[in-house]
């Protein structure tokens, strides 16, 4: 590991500062990402400036009625959270689909969100990596990529956002908080991923030194009969548990009389970000919530899936993932 | 001995024991429990990565980043500049001229010799005051590689034009292989298969594949050497096998065996993976260099690049058989693939061919097994060790086979099993119990887990129980239940003329008024349980409660390895036999000092029992205590298992192995077919064990390698690509079933003496993880209806996409 230097600094500005000031700075929230990067040489920051303890560990209710949630939020806490629980149960399912209980316990909300890749090529220094080494290759088009992305993924970089959390986050509409050395600002949390493009390097649209403060949710949707909101998270994996998603859905479906009032689909597991169906909410919008209707949204919006040689399992997989999610929400209307 | 006898290993259903030598408490047959489970549990254990001295260095390994290259220089100067670092040692810094190891061929350069022949091979050596200096210097060495053709596969190592990976081999077997990128190749030819074919009213083909499994254990390779006064090391290490590792360190070192003082320290499993040295030799030479210990220790990414693993397989096989379901012959070709070093391929190989067929009865064979050189990352001994792979592939068959035919899979593999007496494709005869039928009849007559276990008691579904588990993908619906069986043979102990043996130097002197004998082997206890059985057996040979485990070391001969299910039965035999040596110089000092006062001494056969000689009608002659008085009474001794011979090269045939195992699974997996996901809910095994020493261990170790294959059958494999570069050296990334993949494993378990072993007892460590993988596969089968021909199995295989 490189040596580093580490400030926690009092407030969100000096933060800020410090970051801004220094180019090869990072934020260290829990560090379970960050820190086991840095021990393979991946990330090799020269200051970590910890924000674990800035005063951003607050979920509360905003007034419009929506869920305002701090960056340095630990997961197991908002997941076990009785609001999230009632109104946003897709979000605690994403939680806990992810890492394990100890690891959750440790990261935080705004962590999360920022974590890197696990291509395999990007953890290993010792191989080229075009979002490692800009201009390096990637091996992973030739080499093992049954993980890696379908869709929005360009000849330098095949790399999958792997959050759970950002799943969910995206089908449920949340806004990003940012503070900066410009100031505030805040984003929709699905423009706050890019797809790599020719720069497979920023994983994100934030600027260097922004800091994430908190992610906000709108109200959540609720169908006509009942107030329990109807959304779910579904998750493929290797294994039963702690397992990195090969395919995963969030989901917010609303049917009244038969028909999709309100739809809402993500996807992880197959893009560089979290894979907001917006192509299929319109073709389902205000259709017979049948689940042949399901089958052609979906399908229409996977058509733009570009599948390698290891990897074209992950259309069927998201497809009957989808379809299945989308029926049963329907049938619980 | 020799009674025969069943029951279950629960804890609280010990069988009963089969000698009379059993009263004293805490004897063989007992569920004592290990000494070190707790700590372990705790986490107070203290393992080789808890290693500490004073004043010590720390080393570390630079790796070639390249699968196959020439080394054109190498320049160390900066890493030697760095302010902390104390040695830098490469190929030319070895002080011999014996600069290669290996296990079965010395073909393992201690450090790179100007070429590298695989991903991460040690290239050169750092010893700093810090782990981090020491890295960070290593960063700084200078290494200019020339990369070479890549040989990954069967192809690419025969072809005509493929770079020959070991050019000047002088191994015993370099003369009669047919290539000499093959690192040995063992054919088996007995009766005549093509005209036994003509006899066959169907035959069934396969080619199956087996991917590379790691042991996955949990402790990385540690260790700490620490020079000697006189010019020696002394090396706390955790491996396998003490004697084997000084027998390839000292000559590398250029010191006499006797200044080479090894000790075994906390292993946090092996499984085969601590057969072939790490940083031994390493640790060694930076301390010899600098004359400060030095300390090791991997990290979980270089571990995966710091021992063998399981050989990755190709196997094609035919069987053929008549309509009322006997197979008439078999023929098969194995490809394992040895990497680029031999380790122990060459056993791995015999393993392979010899157990290819099976617990069958097949008279007519043509077997070829052959382990590969290729610049892939070597393989060697892993729990199963060869037989692992061929049982996946034959048991495959035997589902094929029994549907073409129409049969019940468990009818048609009774009716074809062997017993007692059958002959080997080796020509050997199995002349102990073979209850292969009963204990597939065992399997099936086990009760079946409920349909629709994942329901609970208010109507909701348990996810945990179903696909998925957490993942919350299914709630029950579309979940198809398959049923699968297997069967394995597994050898036990060292095979095909080694000379196998075991030391155990027993003390028995009174301590404190009582008793007391000290056991001290050099058998490393790698969690096996090996030391609690060990005292188990010393108690009931002799008939002390107290006995002390003198730490494991090379003051004491070799106990050969911990492994091939051989250390109950050698080490365990080697204590025994030491015990009755001490048992009979008791009896001889009692009849000297009180023959004279009652005739039993003379006359009646006589026992060690509860600290006294008691006569064979339990009638007490004098207490323990009385008769040894101050005298020491400290024998060692070697102990031997019956002699086995080399296979023939052409043929195949001979009398290669000690002992078989037999295991037999059931596995009940429920699968989500749309999505590919599976949960095995139960994988029932029953297990012939000879005889139970301890029966919570043998249910342990029947548990772990249940699941070991459970792990192979579903989701475990080093990814390697067609580069040769290993790709997911992590256990976020190389997946390793968690306790929520861990089905119920209930277990039946015989005990059919072995009358050529002590206590009749069978190796039972290996066996279990032979048939978990084909029965959890066969289940998917039968869930699925797809073919399912490599594993690990994974959900894209399972959706057909
Ligand atoms: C074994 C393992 C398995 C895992 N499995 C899963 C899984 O199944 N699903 C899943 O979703 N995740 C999984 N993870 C990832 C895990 O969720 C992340 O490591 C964790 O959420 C990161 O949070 P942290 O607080 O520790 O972040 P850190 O490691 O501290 O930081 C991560 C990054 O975010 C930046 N950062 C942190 N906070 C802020 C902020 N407020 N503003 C701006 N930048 C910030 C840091 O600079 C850094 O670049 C797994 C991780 C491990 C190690
Ligand atoms: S996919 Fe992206 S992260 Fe992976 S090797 Fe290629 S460039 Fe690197």
């Amino acid at each position: 590991m490189k040596t580093f230097r580490y400030e926690r600094p009092a407030d969100p500005a000096a933060a800020v500062t410090l970051v801004a000031g220094t180019p090869g700075a990072r934020y260290l929230a829990g560090g379970t990402n960050l820190v086991d990067l840095m021990k393979l040489g991946v990330e090799t920051p020269e200051l970590l400036v910890d924000v674990s303890r800035l005063p951003f560990g607050e979920v509360e209710e905003t007034d419009t009625g929506g869920l305002r949630i701090g960056a340095a939020v630990r997961g197991s806490r908002l997941a076990a959270h009785l609001l999230v629980r009632e109104r946003y149960p897709a979000l605690s399912q994403a939680l806990l689909s992810g890492a394990s209980a100890q690891l959750r316990n440790a990261a935080t909300i705004g962590g999360n969100l920022l974590q890197r890749t696990r291509c395999l090529y990007f953890q290993d220094v010792s191989k080229p990596c075009n979002k490692r080494r800009p201009g390096s290759g990637c091996p992973a088009r030739e080499g093992a990529h049954r993980d890696l992305a379908v869709l929005g993924a360009s000849e330098h970089c095949i790399a999958t956002n792997t959050s759970d959390l950002a799943v969910a986050l995206a089908a449920l509409d949340a806004t990003v908080h940012l503070t900066g050395p410009a100031g505030v600002r805040s984003l929709p949390l699905t423009d706050l991923y890019r797809l790599p493009g020719d720069e497979p390097e920023r994983d994100t649209v934030l600027r260097h030194g922004e800091l994430i403060t908190s992610v906000e949710l709108p109200p959540p949707p609720h169908s006509a009969r009942s107030r329990a909101p109807l959304m779910v998270y579904r998750k493929v994996r290797d294994r039963a548990s702690y397992a990195f998603a090969l395919v995963s859905v969030a989901a917010v479906l609303d049917v009244r009389d038969a028909a999709v009032h309100e739809v809402r689909l993500a996807f992880g597991g197959l893009a560089a970000r979290p894979w907001r169906a917006r192509e299929a909410e319109q073709a389902l919008q205000g259709r017979p919530a049948t689940e042949e209707a399901f089958v052609e949204a979906v399908r229409t919006e996977l058509s733009a899936c570009r599948p390698l040689r290891e990897n074209g399992y992950k259309l069927a997989l998201a497809e009957r993932l989808a379809v299945a999610v989308l029926a049963d929400l329907a049938g619980q209307g | 001995m020799g009674t025969q006898m069943r029951g279950t290993a629960a804890p609280g259903r010990t069988p009963t024991s089969l000698s009379r030598r059993s009263r004293t408490k805490g004897g063989i047959g007992e569920s004592t429990l290990r000494p070190d489970g707790t700590l372990k549990v705790i986490g107070e254990f203290a393992y080789s990565s808890d290693l500490w001295h004073e004043d010590m260095l720390w080393g570390f390994t630079l790796r070639s980043p390249h699968p196959h290259a020439r080394i054109t220089s190498i320049d160390i100067s900066k890493a030697l500049a760095q302010a902390g670092v104390h040695a830098v040692l490469t190929h030319d810094d070895l002080p011999t001229a014996h600069t290669q190891y290996g296990l079965e061929y010395t073909d393992t350069p201690v450090l790179a010799d100007g070429v590298v022949r695989h991903h991460g091979e040690p290239v050169a050596l750092v010893a700093a005051d810090h782990p981090e200096t020491a890295r960070r210097a290593a960063a700084k060495i200078k290494v200019d590689y020339e990369p070479l053709p890549v040989v990954h596969d069967e192809a690419s190592a025969l072809a005509d034009d493929a770079p020959i990976l070991h050019p000047n081999r002088d191994d015993h077997h370099a003369g009669h292989v047919p290539h000499p990128n093959i690192v040995h190749r063992q054919p088996i030819i007995r009766g005549n298969a093509a005209e036994a074919a003509k006899r066959a009213d169907v035959i069934v083909t396969g080619e199956y594949e087996v991917g590379m499994q790691d042991q996955a254990f949990l402790g990385p390779e540690s260790g700490l050497a620490v020079p000697a006064e006189d010019g020696g090391i002394d090396l706390y290490i955790a491996t396998q096998w003490l004697h084997s590792d000084l027998r390839q360190i000292a000559p590398v070192l250029g010191l006499p065996e006797e200044k080479v003082r090894m000790t075994l320290s906390g292993v946090g499993g092996a499984f085969g993976g601590r057969e072939d040295l790490s940083m031994q030799i390493h640790a060694c030479l930076l301390a010899l260099r600098t004359g400060k210990p030095v300390k090791i220790v991997y990290n979980r990414f270089e571990s995966f690049f710091g021992h063998v693993h399981r050989h990755p397989a190709k196997l094609w096989y035919e069987h053929g058989a008549t309509k009322d379901g006997k197979i008439t012959h078999m023929k098969c070709r194995i490809v394992l693939d040895g990497g680029a070093y031999a380790s122990s391929s060459p056993a791995v190989v015999g393993n392979a061919s010899s157990l290819s067929v099976g617990p069958y009865v097949v008279d007519d064979v043509e077997i070829e097994a052959l382990a590969l050189y290729t610049n892939n990352p070597p393989c060697g001994a892993m729990r199963g060790f060869g037989a692992v792979q061929a049982c996946f592939a034959y048991e495959s068959q035997m589902d094929k086979l029994a549907e073409k035919l129409g049969m019940d899979p468990v009818e048609f593999r009774q009716k074809n099993a062997m017993s007692q007496g059958a002959i080997m494709p080796t020509g050997q005869i199995v002349d102990s119990p073979a209850p292969v039928a009963e204990l597939l009849r065992l399997i099936k007559a086990m009760p079946l887990p409920p349909e629709k276990q994942w329901e609970t008691a208010r109507g909701a579904a348990d996810v945990r129980a179903l696909p998925g588990g957490l993942s919350n993908t299914t709630h029950g619906e579309g979940v198809v239940r398959g049923v699968g069986y297997a069967v394995g043979i597994k050898n036990v102990g060292f095979s095909e003329g080694f000379d196998d043996y075991s030391t155990a130097r027993v003390q028995l002197q009174v301590i404190g008024g009582e008793p007391v004998a000290t056991v001290h082997t050099a058998m490393a206890e790698v969690g096996q349980g090996g030391i609690t059985v060990n005292a188990q057996i010393a108690r009931t040979e002799l008939g002390v409660t107290q006995v002390v485990i003198h730490p494991a070391d090379t003051q004491v001969g070799s106990a050969g390895s911990t492994s091939a299910s051989r250390q109950t039965y050698m080490t365990g035999g080697a204590v025994k036999n030491a015990c009755e040596a001490i048992r009979e110089k008791v009896l001889e000092t009692g009849r000297r000092k009180f023959g004279t006062y009652h005739p039993a001494w003379a006359t009646a056969e006589l026992l060690l029992e509860d600290g006294k000689v008691v006569t064979d009608s339990d009638e007490p002659l004098a207490d323990l205590v009385d008769v040894l008085g101050d005298e020491v009474i400290d024998i060692e001794l070697q102990w031997r298992h019956r002699p086995t011979e080399a296979f023939d090269p052409v043929t195949g045939q001979g009398f290669g192995h000690v002992q078989y195992s037999f295991a037999a699974h059931r596995a009940v997996v429920e699968v989500d077919t749309e999505l590919g996901l599976v949960k095995v809910i139960e994988l029932a095994c029953a297990q012939d064990v000879g005889k139970a020493l301890n029966p919570l261990s043998v249910k342990g170790q029947i548990h772990g390698a249940t699941v070991q294959g459970l792990g192979l059958a579903v989701m475990e494999e080093i990814i390697v690509a067609k580069d040769a570069k290993v790709c997911n050296p992590s256990f976020t990334d190389y997946l390793i079933p968690t306790i929520l993949d861990t089905p119920a494993i209930p277990v039946e378990v015989l005990e059919l003496a072995d009358e050529h072993a002590p206590y009749g007892l069978r190796g039972i460590g290996e066996a279990p993880t032979l048939s978990s993988t084909p029965a959890v596969v066969a289940a998917i089968r039968a869930a699925t209806g797809l073919p399912l021909v490599r594993v690990p199995v994974r959900p894209e295989h399972i959706t057909g996409t």
